[in-house]
């Protein structure tokens, strides 16, 4: 068996066996979802708690702060930060912050991988939530999380792999796996993992589902958050906001078919992602 | 006339797409499958085929193989309910123009359809003048830019007493729209296009700069303006920091509320819309103080495109005056005397299109009685 086929069985029967060690939610980010959840719950008993986290409270004040949401007078303070954000944006914030950091690795081949993936998850996010927004297409703050997460199971993958690949390489450092090759093996086998993670997370179905279902198009419910994700990661892809390798020709007719089953014209398209290329680059 | 080939083994969907080309003045023909279609190409030119995927005896990537390799390059607009992208990739491979998924708006047909015959977005048959109902799409083709946000405003605000403020204040031409919430205001949001949009600064359960960002990818030209309490500090930069225009103080003057309105549709007012040597005048929505602002802006706006009109090198123009106001005949007539002196003096014969009041007060200012006069634009275009 060649050594990618290799990797690839070890990624899958890990899989199958459910023998994966999945990343958590971090604690305190967990029981803060947990809190918001409550129907009358307290924003000062959200920032206290968050408080006791100084690297997600770090983490929340730098996104506050960035220039998508930043306002003239910069918050100083958790409790300033969750009393601006209110209590949709905490929710994205607080699962954000947590997906940022799966995107992180200090290896060299993967860092940049990851980090190229990540500002394509950042693109489909901003792009779904506008589509959402522009075409009525279900809840705009739903579609940017869908589409932050829908390729999380990539960077849970590549660790995996590399780790897998380390421990054959001792055995035999002759055997090795080319870069392409390495990203295709990556592409084949993360979606389960992405899945499986959103449900450990307790993420909504409907993330679950555009985490699930990324290949074609629901044409039963065009206005789905599905839908919405699938467009923007299908024009991000075009304009070249992605890492791995596209079928140009496969993506040009995702596209094609977006535009009309999400009713955006060529200019409103134009529009939705003029600077999407710069946006996902932003607190990277 | 452009000539075009409809293929669908469904009669209902052919007849749907004949009835919506036909008004732009298309030559449409029908075919029932690929072989149909194939067998109608041959014997006739068209300059587009909308095509239908799933079809018996020949589908519709059948009949488009069949037709490249023969060497037919007549551009091809899908449309079918088919939405896989293997399919589609194929289709594309093959060289196809565009693609509608079904069930589709008549609109993205017609828009999708000009595009691939490279027309205009706002084309209209060539014979507009010659019937009546022919008539109406060189109106609605004019009209279009006319109706881009100048003359309707919203408010969002949970309190329905601010709605019913507001629109005690507002100008009986401007259309008003209310909303209590955020999302109903999204769904107006997506149906029509604002001049103005005033939103509650406290309105329940909403993120302002969320809300302001989102309203800004669906009115692209509005004014928006947060409706604040007078006792709140600093709160003007506040709210420009959250993506708002203005603010404007809760309770209401009259004064504040009119000197909005002025701001939003009479300055930011597109007082001309132009298609070709066809001038449309746009209505006006102030205050009777603000009118003779409205002439003299106009003026000098019909001056500057009457130039390009002769520029272009067309000897005669037709301009619609039908929404100009009528509140002063002597003032009207006087402006309809200098429009035309304008349109002689760039050697451009000026046919103007007015109401019978219209007509009633040109015929009684001796100023205005070379201006040439007509009921409808049909009879205007006729007289050239």
């Amino acid at each position: 068996m060649k050594f990618a086929e290799q990797l690839e069985q070890i990624v899958k029967t890990r899989i199958e066996n459910d023998s994966l060690t999945l990343p958590s939610l971090p604690a305190v980010a967990f029981k803060a979802l947990e809190l918001t959840r409550a129907p009358e719950f307290n924003m000062n008993d959200v920032a206290s708690l968050i408080e006791k986290d100084p690297v997600l409270a770090a983490q929340m004040l730098r996104l506050c702060n960035s220039a998508a949401m930043a306002t003239r007078e910069p918050c100083k303070s958790i409790s300033q930060a969750v009393s601006r954000l209110g209590t949709k944006n905490i929710r994205s914030v607080l699962v954000e912050i947590s997906a940022r950091r799966i995107f992180e690795s200090r290896d060299q081949k993967v860092g940049a991988t990851v980090k190229a993936l990540w500002e394509h998850s950042r693109a489909v996010a901003q792009l779904a939530q506008r589509v959402a927004v522009v075409a009525g297409a279900a809840d705009p703050d739903t579609a940017y999380l869908a589409g932050l997460l829908h390729d999380v199971g990539k960077p849970v993958v590549a660790t995996m792999l590399l780790e897998a690949e380390n421990q054959i390489a001792q055995r035999n450092p002759k055997l090795w796996i080319d870069f392409p090759t390495w990203l295709d093996v990556v592409q084949r086998c993360h979606r389960p993992i992405g899945l499986d993670l959103a449900r450990k997370w307790q993420l909504p179905e409907e993330i679950q589902k555009a985490i699930e279902e990324c290949a074609d198009y629901d044409p039963a419910n065009r206005l789905s958050t599905g839908n919405a994700v699938r467009f923007a990661n299908a024009v991000a892809k075009q304009q070249g906001i992605y890492a791995g390798n596209v079928s140009a020709d496969d993506n040009d007719a995702l596209v094609m078919v977006g535009r009309s089953l999400l009713g955006i014209d060529d200019e409103t398209l134009t529009r939705l992602s003029a600077d999407l290329k710069e946006k996902s680059k932003e607190a990277a | 006339m452009p000539r075009i080939l409809t293929v669908d083994d469904s009669r209902a969907i052919r007849m749907i797409v004949s009835k919506q080309l036909q008004p732009l003045g298309f030559d449409i023909t029908e075919a029932e499958d690929g072989n149909d279609g194939l067998s109608k190409l041959q014997g006739a030119q068209f300059d587009l085929v909308v095509l239908d995927v799933t079809m018996p005896n020949l589908d519709g990537p059948g009949m488009l193989a069949k037709m490249r390799e023969s060497g037919n390059k007549t551009p091809v607009l899908m449309l079918t309910s088919e939405s896989k992208t293997a399919i589609v990739t194929t289709l594309m491979r093959l060289g196809i123009a565009d693609f509608v998924l079904k069930p589709f708006q008549g609109e993205e047909l017609k828009a999708k359809v000009l595009k691939a015959l490279k027309l205009p977005a706002n084309y209209a048959p060539a014979n507009a003048a010659a019937s009546p109902s022919a008539a109406a799409p060189a109106a609605t083709a004019a009209a279009a830019p006319a109706s881009g946000g100048g003359e309707r405003a919203l408010v969002i605000d949970d309190m329905e007493n601010v709605h019913k403020k507001v629109r005690s204040m507002i100008p009986a031409a401007v259309t008003l729209d209310t909303s209590l919430t955020a999302p109903e205001a999204m769904t107006l949001c997506r149906a029509n296009k604002y001049g103005l949009i005033l939103v509650d600064a406290e309105l329940p359960n909403t993120s302002l700069s969320s809300l302001t960002k989102q309203l800004r990818l669906l009115q692209t030209k509005t004014v928006l303006v947060a409706m604040v309490l007078r006792t709140a500090n600093n709160v003007t930069g506040e709210m420009r920091d959250q993506g708002f225009d203005d603010v404007l103080f809760k309770p209401f003057t009259n004064e504040a509320v009119e000197a909005l309105v002025d701001k939003c549709f009479l300055d930011n007012q597109e007082l001309v819309t132009v298609q070709e040597n066809f001038l449309r005048v746009a209505g006006f929505h102030g205050r009777e103080d603000k009118l003779e602002r409205y002439f003299l802006r106009l003026m000098a706006k019909l001056k500057e495109v009457l130039s390009k009109v002769a520029e272009a090198c067309f000897d005669s123009a037709v301009l619609d005056a039908t929404a100009l106001p009528l509140t002063q005949p002597m003032r009207a007539a006087q402006f309809m005397a200098d429009v035309s002196k304008a349109a002689s003096d760039a050697g451009v014969a000026l046919r103007v299109v007015g109401s019978a009041e219209m007509a009633a007060v040109v015929g009684r200012f001796e100023e205005a009685k070379a201006v040439r006069l007509f009921q409808s634009v049909e009879e205007a275009r006729a007289a050239a």
